[in-house]
């Protein structure tokens, strides 16, 4: 399920088009790496609608950081990034408010989560997919993501999370512990 | 694939001598993919559409300043070139001095013209 990355030299001229206030240039790369930013984003986030919103704000923040690319790593590692801690500043917030709103002692606790919707019309795949990544610490939740659901080795998942390869493999190797559990609930 | 064997496949996945790729694209053929609604790249640019107006008037701009200091520049020196012509062909010679205006012999229309005398 990788997205193909472009090659170097399609890559730069489609970022220098886009630095150049070029629309279709970023376009294009809108369109190519939507999908790559919606499995990291559901992912993590589960399929809401404020995951559209999030996936929108990537591309725009990745709009106005296209002239700090230097082009060190791949365009696609770039937005990975950027997807990434995005994700996980949404978590932070969610978390926040969640802990907020249970310290008021209220019955009901704020949900921004909207569970997989209409689970019976999904294939089962999708569900239980989407209900183990949910279900794991978030801390796993990002490596296992970067692993079942883009398909990427632990050095790639290593260099997008900018840590070290040791870390990831320790982390998935728990996540595995923590998701046996959780799936024979599934 | 039923419920156990996509639940197998998401744990052996996981294993550190796994190949992800194979994992994934197995998952995608069971129907496991994402994506944003159709009107996503719409909405995106919709968003940055200031942002790229406003670069576009900043380029369009320095290309303006760009071509006016091109047009002043060429005048500039088409304009120096005239003078040295013109002083060549009355004093026979360029010098610094003649291409400043500076003479040996004492100029009396300078002095009458600063006293009044």
């Amino acid at each position: 399920m990788v997205t193909e990355s472009y090659s170097d030299e399609k890559e730069r001229e489609l970022v220098k088009a886009s630095i150049d206030g070029d629309k279709d240039a970023f376009g294009k790369i809108v369109r190519h790496y939507r999908k790559m930013v919606a499995a990291t984003v559901k992912g993590m986030l589960g399929d809401s609608v404020f995951t559209e919103d999030i996936g929108q704000e990537v591309f725009i923040k990745l709009y106005y950081s296209l002239r700090d690319f230097r082009g060190d790593s791949k365009l696609s590692t770039y937005i990975q990034r950027i997807a990434v801690n995005m994700t996980l500043n949404e978590l932070k917030k969610r978390k926040k408010v969640t802990s907020l709103f249970s310290q008021k002692g209220d019955d009901e606790i704020y949900e921004m989560d909207i569970p997989v919707t209409d689970a019976a019309e999904r294939r089962d795949a999708e569900e239980i997919v989407n209900k183990a990544l949910l279900a794991l610490d978030p801390g796993f939740r990002i490596v296992v993501t970067m692993r079942l659901l883009q398909g990427y080795s632990t050095r790639e998942t290593a260099e997008i999370l900018e840590i070290p390869e040791g870390t990831v493999l320790s982390r998935l190797s728990r996540a595995q512990e923590q998701l046996r559990h959780i799936l024979k609930k599934l | 694939m039923n419920r156990s064997e996509i639940k197998e496949l998401i744990i052996s996945s996981l294993e550190a001598d796994a190949d992800p790729q194979d994992f994934s694209s197995k998952l995608e053929r069971e129907g496991v993919h994402y994506d944003f609604k159709n009107e996503f790249t719409d909405a995106v640019l919709d968003k940055i559409l200031p942002a790229v107006l406003r670069i576009n008037r900043e380029i369009e701009f320095a290309r303006y300043l760009f071509f006016a200091f091109r047009s002043i520049a060429i005048s500039g020196i088409a304009a120096i070139i005239l003078l040295l012509i013109s002083i060549f062909l009355r004093e026979g010679s360029i010098s610094f001095d003649s291409f400043l205006g500076l003479r040996d012999n004492y100029d009396e229309s300078i002095v009458c013209l600063l006293t009044g005398n």
